[in-house]
């Protein structure tokens, strides 16, 4: 999948485009050329991308988990007969091991066809062209799979196969024969094409037959010396090799024009098992995460319900925790505040990963959803820091200068995920900033969804206001060190339920719990609490 | 000079193989054209003639027309019906044609390794794949597809033989040494490093994790170490000719997956010189404890 002009590098990477490229990845080679030419759907094209997804919809629910395991295997081994094709197409005589690809390219065709016959929403691969050569391959086939240039393509052949047999017994009985005399009057085994013969073994002279290569004051190296009966065995043997050759091109040529002249519909073919194996794929990845096909509209909120950012939920999943879904309506710009790690920052890349399902025709994560395609998905503060200009840059000024460039680029609709933008300046400045850029993202029409620790931005900048509910109560600090175990604890205690708070209704960040849970010493916590206190 | 004793040298290596219980068998070499190939067609031509259906690969670059290294003519392999052979696409001959029984993802510059049945004898040209990785899982394969496995090795790439079960026959010869002493030396030193015994564990050790290096073993040997040094298998020991030969004198090294060489072979001519055969032949014998097969000759070293 191509990102095209829908994220720049490091929104991709805060919203995880490459976890869902991966997720989403077709199996085969036609499927991954297929798969690599993919780009977003633009808005204008809403039609055509909930067209795509209810189409994977309907092929997940088609197919249970073994069937489309079945296809998804099926398409990773089929082997690429491309190549095979383009060079049979430009004239190429192909050899043995190149029909026996496309073969198996024809054999995976049928296969597929068979396998996915109950569902018109995967494409056909067997046409016309792969019958004709399939056909023309067919007497090649060879044990369970195997490709043979056999006797049943040409009689001519079987014919010519027989004359070399006879011809090569000939001259095998006579160099047999040759062979076995040198054998038996030196009474040993005589290696070909060379052996030695100690001179200090020998009563007389060399037996007949046997000519020296090389000779030394020990003994002689020697090889047979055909006579003219060999000799004559061995010409009528080579010609009748010559025209099995002949007789095997003959054929190679004639099923290699077969396949040229069927070469733009074997194209057809191969492209349509790239469809196949991209389309099965995803609807693998939408079967697999319970996706829901969303409904895709010109213009309006994004709005979703029970909506996942699957690296993370799959990540817990991993770790034997849970994963809360969240809730969203979009309607313009919106805050989300609530304690350190409440999940303020999951909730943005929910909102991205799923704005990025559908921009791509896929399923969502979410039980429901409704949203806009937009031109471009944007992401700025924690997560998208990569210096761009050298090492001198501030991580404020980083975020300005992204910023700057999001502000340059004139796409529209755009949904821009701001997460805890200006945190590391100061406060009163950094909201103020905020709100500016939230005014302004409102004003370019753009969704816009900011978290943030920041008090009063929602109401200063006229944005709703969502709120993670944060902890239950202060969870009690583990008897040990034991990180892990303080992060379970901490999971335990907090309700990462996302809810729509009135007004400013800013939470507390929770941060001195937080902080006691995670091991600081029990003396600074105290002062933290008193100081909060003053 | 003790007289060589006649031999059918294929089959005499052919029984020492079945009598060692692996299905797979390589030949490796002291050096370059030191009749390897000339062995292999020895056993093979053996499991022909007692229908012992066989498979043949390669590693590496052996087995093409013309040696890389030395631009010397490599003789190729006459095949029978019926064989198995994992070869490059890009040397598998047109005529007679062969089946196709797979083609594999192990890349060559001839291209990809292919599994063939040979349909009508005929002369083949055997590339392997590139790594030793890759050629356990070439023999891996054709252990399906046949009863018994014959790799034509090479003396730089022992690496293939880690993690197999597999027989070892060693060929030397003329071609790999100056003078027939060094020739000798450089195959008892093959031979004692592919040769190390299993340890037993019940003396003192020193566990070498990965590969026993020249620079290793100096240090070892340096600090008088005096605990058996054990590697995973022979191939780990990245010694050979004398260093081998001193670190074997004065360590004790041990594997935990010994090798098995069952037979060494050697060839007396080479393209500049030639060794008396008999009384190389009796030397390697006595230096590797091997029985030792002259493929020339037709002798067994008494």
């Amino acid at each position: 999948m191509r990102l095209g002009a829908l994220l720049d590098a490091a929104s991709a990477q805060a919203i995880g485009f490459a976890w869902l490229s991966e997720a989403v990845a077709p199996a085969g080679s036609y499927g991954q050329s297929r798969f690599s030419a993919i780009e977003p759907f633009t808005p204008g094209e809403e039609e055509a991308a909930c067209s795509r997804a209810a189409r994977i919809a309907r092929i997940a629910a088609a197919f249970d988990a073994g069937r489309l395991q079945s296809v998804y295997e099926l398409a990773a081994r089929v082997p690429d007969a491309g190549a095979a094709v383009a060079r049979a197409s430009m004239g190429d005589l192909l050899d043995d091991a190149s029909l026996f690809e496309v073969q198996r390219f024809f054999d995976a065709c049928t296969r597929l066809d068979v396998l996915t016959a109950d569902c018109a929403d995967v494409p056909r691969t067997v046409n016309a062209a792969v019958v004709a050569c399939a056909g023309a391959l067919e007497a090649g086939r060879a044990g369970s799979s195997g490709f043979y240039l056999a006797d049943g393509f040409d009689p001519s052949l079987g014919q010519a196969r027989t004359a070399l047999a006879h011809a090569q017994a000939e001259y095998d009985a006579a160099q047999g024969r040759a062979r076995a005399a040198v054998a038996q009057a030196l009474d040993r085994e005589v290696s070909l094409p060379e052996f030695i013969v100690m001179r200090a073994d020998l009563d007389g002279p060399l037996p007949p037959g046997v000519r020296v290569v090389r000779e030394t004051p020990a003994y002689f190296l020697c090889e047979l010396d055909a006579d003219e009966a060999a000799l004559g065995a061995m010409r009528r043997r080579d010609d009748a090799a010559a025209n099995v050759a002949r007789v095997e091109e003959a054929v190679r040529e004639r099923l290699s024009a077969t396949i040229r002249a069927h070469a733009s519909a074997l194209d057809d073919a191969m492209r349509a098992f790239g469809e196949a194996d991209v389309l099965v794929a995803a609807a693998r990845f939408a079967s697999a995460h319970r996706c829901t096909v969303a409904q895709i509209v010109n213009d309006g909120p994004v709005v979703f319900e029970a909506g996942r950012y699957l690296p993370l939920a799959l990540e817990l999943e991993r770790q034997g925790r849970a994963y809360t879904p969240i809730d969203l309506r979009l309607d313009g710009s919106a805050v989300v505040t609530g304690p350190n790690m409440g999940g303020k920052s999951a909730c943005l890349r929910a909102c991205g990963f799923i704005a990025l399902c559908a921009a791509f025709g896929l399923p969502v994560p979410a039980l429901r959803a409704q949203l806009p395609l937009f031109a471009e998905i944007g992401w700025l503060g924690i997560g998208a820091d990569r210096d761009p200009e050298g090492s001198l840059l501030s991580s404020f000024a980083r975020e300005v200068v992204r910023l700057r460039d999001l502000q340059a680029v004139a796409a529209s609709p755009r949904l821009i995920l701001l997460d805890e933008f200006a945190r590391t300046t100061n406060p009163r400045e950094g909201k103020a900033l905020l709100v500016a850029v939230l005014e302004w993202l409102r004003a370019e029409h753009a969704c816009a969804l900011a978290a943030t620790h920041l008090a009063g931005v929602a109401q200063a900048a006229g944005a709703q206001h969502y709120a993670v509910r944060g902890l239950r109560g202060i969870p009690q600090r583990p008897a040990t060190e034991d990180l892990p175990l303080a992060l379970e604890t901490l999971a335990a205690s907090m309700d990462y339920t996302l809810e729509e708070v009135g007004g400013d209704g800013a939470r507390g960040a929770d941060a001195i719990a937080l902080a006691s849970l995670l091991g600081i010493d029990a003396r600074v916590i105290d002062a933290a609490y008193r100081a909060l206190e003053q | 000079m003790p007289i060589g004793l006649r031999a059918r040298v294929g089959e005499s290596i052919l029984a020492l193989w079945q009598q060692s219980f692996a299905r797979s068998l390589f030949v490796v070499g002291t050096g370059k054209n030191v009749g390897k190939t000339v062995t292999m067609r020895a056993i093979y031509r053996a499991c022909i003639d007692a229908g012992i259906g066989c498979a043949l690969a390669s590693i590496g670059r052996d087995g093409e027309a013309y040696d890389v290294t030395g631009e010397t003519a490599k003789p190729r392999y006459r095949l029978e019906p019926a064989t198995i052979v994992a070869t490059a696409c890009g040397v598998i001959p047109r005529s007679p044609a062969s089946e196709v029984l797979a083609l594999t993802s192990y890349e060559t510059a001839a291209g990809v390794i292919a599994y063939l049945r040979v349909r009508g004898a005929g002369l083949y040209e055997l590339v392997g794949p590139p790594s030793a990785y890759a050629l356990r899982g070439v023999v891996d394969d054709l252990l399906a597809l046949a009863p018994r496995v014959l790799v034509d090795g090479a003396v730089d790439r022992i690496a293939a033989l880690a993690g197999g079960n597999d027989a070892i026959v060693v060929a030397c010869g003329a071609a790999s040494a100056p003078t027939l002493g060094e020739a000798v030396d450089d195959v008892r030193a093959l031979v004692a490093r592919l040769n190390v015994a299993r340890f037993t564990g019940e003396e003192e050790s020193l566990a070498v994790d990965g590969a026993l290096t020249a620079t290793m073993t100096a240090e070892l040997i340096r600090a008088g170490e005096r605990r058996t040094i054990v590697v995973r298998d022979p191939t780990q020991i990245a010694l050979s000719g004398k260093a081998a030969l001193r670190a074997f004198e004065r360590l004790r090294i041990r594997c935990v997956r010994p090798l098995r060489v069952i037979a060494a072979t050697v060839a007396t001519i080479g393209p500049e010189r030639a060794f008396e055969p008999r009384a190389f032949a009796d030397a390697v014998a006595r230096a590797t404890g091997l029985p030792t097969f002259d493929v020339y000759t037709a002798e067994r070293a008494a």
